[in-house]
C-alpha cells in the first residue's frame, strides 16, 4: 500500500482518481439534501430545464455555497493536518495539537462573550486566536533554548491545549450565554453559509499556500532528519515557523466560519500517506482533493441521516473519522514519517 | 390526685395561651395547619408558614413572590447571572444559589432553609440532600404540558400556605388571556393565526415545543401554535431543522427566542440568512424578537403576565 503510487505516475493515477472522486461528490453534494427538492429536480435546476423557483433557491443559494465551503475547509484541514505531521514529524499530530484549535476557540469564546454574535464573526478574531495559540506553543518549547527538538513542540502543544480548552470552559461556565451561543459553533458545521463567507477566506488560503510553497522543500529535507537538513544548507527553526503560521491561517480561517470540524486533519493526511507515500511533497499534493472529498462525503450524510433535521458536521466527521482510523491502523503497518 | 390537678390546670393555661396566640398570629392568613403534598419523591409534611423559603427553580420563584413571599436564595436564570430581568424589581435581593444546571449547596445550607421549592427535574441525588436541611417540594409534573405552570403554582402555593393569593392570580392570567383571544380573533382571520416559536442558529433553525408554558399562552391567546411535527414530546424543542425546511416554520407570525437582550440584533443576524429572509413571515415583517428568559425557561403567574404583556403589543400593534 505504502509504494502503491510512489511511481510519478502511479501518483498521477493515484490523483486523478481522488480528483474524479471529488467530482462526483460534489455533484452529489449539490442533488442530495434533507429538503423537498429531490435528486432529479436539482439536476434539472442545474442543467437550467427547471423553472421552479424554490429548488432553484435550495441548489444555488444553499447548497452551492456549503459545497464551496465544504472544499475550502476540507482542503485547508487536511493539507494543514499533513503539514504538522511533517513539521513535528508526529504522524498522530492534527491542528488540535498545536493550541491552533484550542487559541481559535478561546479568541471565539472571548468575542462572543464580549458582545459578538456567533453568526456574525470575523474570521481575524479566530486566525489571531489560532496564531496566538500556535506562537504561545513554540515558546513554550524552546524556552531553554533547546528549541529544536518536535516531541517537545508536541508536549508543550498538549499542555497548552489543555489549558487554552480549561480557560475556554471557565469562560463558558461563567457566562451562560456565551456557552449558549457557542454551543453549536463548537461542533462545527458548513451549512447556512453565504458566498461572502466564503470569498472571506480565500485570501488567507492564498497567502497561506504561498508560504507553503515557500519551504516544501526544506520541509522534505527536515524529514531526513535536523542535522541532515542543516547540512544541506536548510533552517529548521525558520521552516518550523512557517509552517506554523501557515498551519494558523488555515485553520484560524476554517474555524472561523466552520467551527473546529474534527478528525479531518488527522485522517485526512493518513489516507494521503497511505497512498501516496510519506514524501511530503506528495502527499500535500493529495490532501487537496482528499481533504474536501471526506468533508463534503460527510456533510451529505449529516442532511440524510436525520431528514427533515441535520446532524452537526463536526459530530458526523468524529464518528466516522475514530473507527475509519482504527480500522487503517489495525489493518496496515502505519505509513511513517 | 393533687398533683395530677395542678398538672390539668397548669396546662390548660397552658392550652389557653397558645391558642389566643395562635389566633393573634393567624388572624390574616386563617389556616397553617399541618399539611400533606403529594411530590415527585412521595408525600412531604410541612408545617406552619415558612419564613426561610429557598426557591431551586425560576417557576418557584415566581410563584412565591407573586404570594407576596420573597425568597432568601433563588437561582440564577438561564444564561444569566441573576434572577430574570422581569422579576429584578421583586427580587433584587434575593442572594443566588448557583444555576439550574448546578447548585451551591453550601450557599443553600447558609440560608438555613424552612422550605425549599425545585424544579421538577431535581435528581434523587440532590433530593435527598436537599431534603436533609428542610422539605423539599419536587412538582411530580413530568414532561412538557401547557397547563404544568399552574398544577406547579398550586402546590407550592399550597406549601406556602397561600393558596387563595395564586388562585387568584392563575384566575387573572386566565380571564386576561380569553381578553386576548376575543380580540385576537376579532382582528385576524382564522387562517391568518399560525404561530411558531423558534431559536435561530445560523446553520438551521431550533422548533419549540407547543406544549411549553409560553406557546401555551400564546394559544390561549388565541394564536394556533404548531410545531411542524418537529418536536418529540419528551423534549422542549426539536433537533436542528435544515435550511432547506425552513418553510416548515413559515407560518403567519415567528416568535424569535434570543438568550441576549439585543433582540433586534439577533433578528438582523438571521435576515442576513437568505433562507431566512425569503420565508413569507418575514417579508410580512411578523417575526416578534422575544426574551429568550422570559419565554424559553421561566414560569410562573408573572411570568405569564409579562409574556402576555407582549403577546398583547402583537395583537394590538
Amino acid at each position: 500500500m505504502t509504494n502503491a503510487g510512489s511511481t510519478r505516475a502511479g501518483l498521477g493515477v493515484t490523483f486523478c482518481g481522488a480528483g474524479i472522486a471529488l467530482a462526483i461528490v460534489c455533484l452529489a453534494s449539490l442533488l442530495i439534501g434533507a429538503g423537498n427538492t429531490g435528486a432529479d429536480l436539482a439536476l434539472a435546476t442545474l442543467l437550467g430545464q427547471s423553472s421552479n423557483e424554490e429548488a432553484r433557491f435550495v441548489v444555488y443559494e444553499l447548497r452551492l455555497p456549503r459545497m464551496l465551503m465544504g472544499l475550502a475547509a476540507g482542503a485547508a484541514l487536511g493539507v494543514a493536518g499533513a503539514l504538522l505531521q511533517a513539521v513535528t514529524r508526529n504522524p498522530l499530530a492534527e491542528p488540535g495539537l498545536l493550541g491552533v484549535s484550542a487559541g481559535s476557540g478561546l479568541a471565539v469564546a472571548i468575542a462572543i462573550a464580549l458582545g459578538s454574535s456567533a453568526t456574525t464573526l470575523r474570521i481575524s478574531v479566530a486566525q489571531l486566536g489560532a496564531l496566538a495559540g500556535c506562537l504561545c506553543v513554540l515558546a513554550a518549547a524552546r524556552t531553554r533554548g533547546v528549541g529544536s527538538d518536535p516531541i517537545r513542540l508536541v508536549l508543550a502543544g498538549a499542555a497548552f491545549s489543555g489549558l487554552l480548552f480549561a480557560l475556554t470552559s471557565l469562560l463558558l461556565l461563567l457566562d451562560q450565554r456565551t456557552a449558549d451561543e457557542i454551543r453549536f459553533w463548537l461542533v462545527g458545521s458548513i451549512a447556512g453559509r453565504s458566498m461572502d463567507q466564503v470569498t472571506a477566506i480565500l485570501p488567507s488560503m492564498a497567502l497561506a499556500a504561498v508560504l507553503i510553497l515557500l519551504v516544501i522543500r526544506s520541509l522534505a529535507a527536515l524529514a531526513l532528519g535536523e542535522r541532515t537538513a542543516v547540512g544541506l544548507g536548510h533552517r529548521p527553526e525558520l521552516v518550523r515557523l512557517t509552517v506554523v503560521v501557515a498551519v494558523a491561517l488555515l485553520v484560524g480561517a476554517t474555524t472561523a466560519v466552520a467551527g473546529p470540524i474534527a478528525f479531518i486533519g488527522l485522517v485526512v493526511p493518513f489516507a494521503a500517506r497511505a497512498l501516496a507515500g510519506s514524501d511530503i511533497r506528495r502527499a500535500l499534493w493529495l490532501c487537496l482533493p482528499l481533504g474536501p472529498l471526506t468533508v463534503i462525503g460527510a456533510d451529505i450524510l449529516s442532511r440524510v441521516v436525520v431528514q427533515p433535521s441535520e446532524l452537526p458536521l463536526g459530530v458526523l466527521t468524529a464518528m466516522l473519522g475514530a473507527p475509519v482510523l482504527v480500522a487503517v491502523v489495525r489493518a496496515n503497518r502505519l505509513p511513517s514519517l | 390526685m393533687n398533683t395530677a390537678s395542678a398538672t390539668r390546670i397548669f396546662s390548660s393555661h397552658w392550652l389557653t395561651a397558645f391558642a389566643i396566640t395562635a389566633g393573634i398570629l393567624f388572624a390574616s392568613h386563617a389556616t397553617a395547619a399541618p399539611r400533606t403534598l403529594e411530590t415527585a419523591y412521595g408525600e412531604v409534611a410541612v408545617d406552619g408558614q415558612p419564613e426561610r423559603v429557598v426557591t431551586l427553580y425560576e417557576g418557584a420563584l415566581d410563584t412565591a413572590l407573586t404570594a407576596g413571599i420573597t425568597p432568601l436564595g433563588t437561582i440564577a436564570t438561564r444564561g444569566g447571572t441573576g434572577v430574570a430581568a422581569y422579576l429584578q424589581d421583586k427580587a433584587k435581593d434575593v442572594a443566588i444559589v448557583g444555576t439550574s444546571r448546578e447548585l451551591n449547596l453550601e450557599a443553600v445550607v447558609a440560608q438555613q432553609p424552612d422550605l425549599i421549592l425545585a424544579s421538577p427535574q431535581l435528581s434523587k441525588e440532590q433530593y435527598e440532600l436537599l431534603s436533609g436541611l428542610a422539605p423539599v417540594i419536587v412538582p411530580p409534573m413530568a414532561g412538557w404540558k401547557t397547563d404544568n405552570w399552574k398544577q406547579e403554582a398550586r402546590l407550592f402555593a399550597k406549601a406556602l400556605d397561600r393558596e387563595a393569593s395564586i388562585e387568584q392570580a392563575i384566575e387573572a392570567v386566565e380571564g386576561r388571556t380569553e381578553q386576548l383571544a376575543e380580540s385576537m380573533h376579532s382582528r385576524y382571520a382564522e387562517n391568518d393565526r399560525s404561530a411558531y416559536l423558534v431559536r435561530w442558529m445560523p446553520q438551521g433553525a431550533l422548533v419549540m415545543s407547543s406544549q411549553l408554558f409560553t406557546t401555551g399562552l400564546l394559544s390561549a391567546a388565541g394564536f394556533e401554535v404548531e410545531d411542524g411535527g418537529l418536536v418529540n414530546g419528551e423534549r422542549p424543542h426539536s433537533d436542528l431543522l435544515s435550511l432547506e425546511n425552513l418553510s416548515r416554520v413559515d407560518g403567519d407570525w415567528m416568535f424569535l427566542a434570543t438568550l441576549n437582550e439585543e433582540g433586534r440584533a439577533t433578528l438582523d443576524a438571521a435576515r442576513k440568512s437568505s433562507a431566512f429572509s425569503r420565508l413569507d413571515v418575514v417579508q410580512r415583517d411578523r417575526v416578534i424578537p422575544v426574551d429568550g428568559q422570559l419565554w424559553t425557561s421561566a414560569s410562573g403567574p408573572l411570568a405569564a403576565q409579562a409574556v402576555l404583556d407582549g403577546i398583547e403589543s402583537v395583537i394590538q400593534q
